[in-house]
């Protein structure tokens, strides 16, 4: 048995969880070069719920996660450099508005807030992509990011620093027409 | 005159480790640091303390079960375990922040005889800050963490378990000095 793809943690975790959710399933975004790979899935607010009620979330805590708009990020470096992830410099667009990550901080308030116990503050945090990682050569990572819901399309510019002191060649990733996942109405 | 020829095994330890072991791929070699705190029970209730200074190499390894890597990696750290058992390393296999049930039926169904930490609030593993889970992390005798294993590895391939073999090697020249 070969293990080449370890990092993509949620890619393959959350699609075992919605297994029964296929129906619904959003499409994948992918862009690759020769530098980075990186795969952006939409979440439906159910599909989240039920990784999360899988997990023995509180309702509050559900009920939380399904205000956000939940997108599955799996990021590949591909070249030989360090390739910088900060989620600060990426930039989301609507044709008319500029969109904000929620935060690791907003969801620890928001968890606050509900009295969500520690030990589900933690598991929510690992299923989110970190903020800031150095990603070494052939590692890949992932998780999610959240927004808040909105209906309209919009751009995500993903903005990588290279090399070890960061001065290499940035590199730019650019998936147009991206929208929040809607389930199906029964 | 003790402490001086101390301070020169330890140095020469590490100048020796990272100029001789060859890494695999994933394991990287970082500036030594100390390891944080893990004080944790395991699954039959019994206590467990990371100490230092007991002359053996820690492999330390958090996990999860919704983790998707962690269940193809479990298998081979069971199967390692069981084929390193005379040499100097410590297999410390912590679980974040699950329930004892989930923990049960995830190791009885991939890795049965794996008896995992449970780290029932997620802290310990938040002080370590692994970058992902699963994550491994190499600490050395002197409770220093010398490598971090980047994803998750097939323990059972000759060159991982070669590797941690040489790390034992290590340890063992250090006790004949």
């Amino acid at each position: 048995m070969t293990y080449l793809s370890h990092r993509i943690i949620f890619l393959l975790a959350i699609n075992l969880a919605f297994a029964g959710l296929l129906h619904a399933a959003p499409k994948r975004h992918v862009i690759e070069n020769n530098n980075v790979r990186m795969v952006i899935i939409p979440r439906t607010a159910q599909q989240m719920a039920a990784f999360y009620e899988g997990r023995e979330f509180p309702k509050e805590a559900i009920n939380a996660t399904d205000e956000a708009c939940f997108f599955t990020v799996g990021i590949h470096n591909k070249s030989r450099n360090i390739l910088w992830l900060n989620t600060n410099n990426w930039d989301l667009n609507t044709s008319s508005d500029s969109l904000s990550l929620l935060s690791r901080e907003y969801w620890t308030m928001r968890w606050k807030e509900l009295n969500i116990p520690q030990r589900f503050q933690s598991t929510f945090r690992w299923t989110l992509l970190p903020s800031q990682l150095d990603f070494q050569e052939d590692e890949r990572e992932g998780g999610n990011i959240t927004l808040a819901r909105t209906n309209a399309p919009f751009t995500l510019t993903a903005r990588f620093n290279t090399g070890a002191d960061k001065k290499g060649m940035p590199i730019n990733i650019v998936f147009n027409n991206l929208s929040c996942a809607k389930d199906k109405k029964p | 005159m003790k402490k001086i020829l101390t301070l020169i095994i330890m140095l020469s330890f590490s100048f020796s480790l990272s100029a001789e072991i060859a890494l695999p791929k994933g394991i990287i070699k970082i500036t030594p640091r100390i390891a944080p705190p893990l004080s944790l029970e395991n699954m039959d209730g019994e206590k467990f303390n990371l100490s230092i200074g007991k002359q053996r190499w820690s492999f330390v390894h958090f996990w999860a079960s919704w983790c998707g890597p962690c269940r193809r990696e479990m298998p081979t750290i069971q199967a390692v375990t069981q084929d390193m058992t005379k040499d100097n390393i410590d297999f410390v296999i912590v679980n974040t922040a699950e329930s004892e049930d989930t923990v049960f039926s995830f190791l009885g169904a991939v890795a049965p005889d794996i008896n995992s930490l449970l780290d029932r609030d997620g802290l310990v593993t938040e002080q370590w800050q692994p970058r992902g889970l699963p994550s491994t992390y190499l600490v050395d005798p002197n409770g220093k963490i010398q490598y971090v294993v980047i994803g998750g590895q097939d323990w059972e391939k000759p060159l991982y378990q070669n590797f941690l073999r040489q790390l034992s090697q290590f340890n063992a020249n250090i006790k004949k000095k």
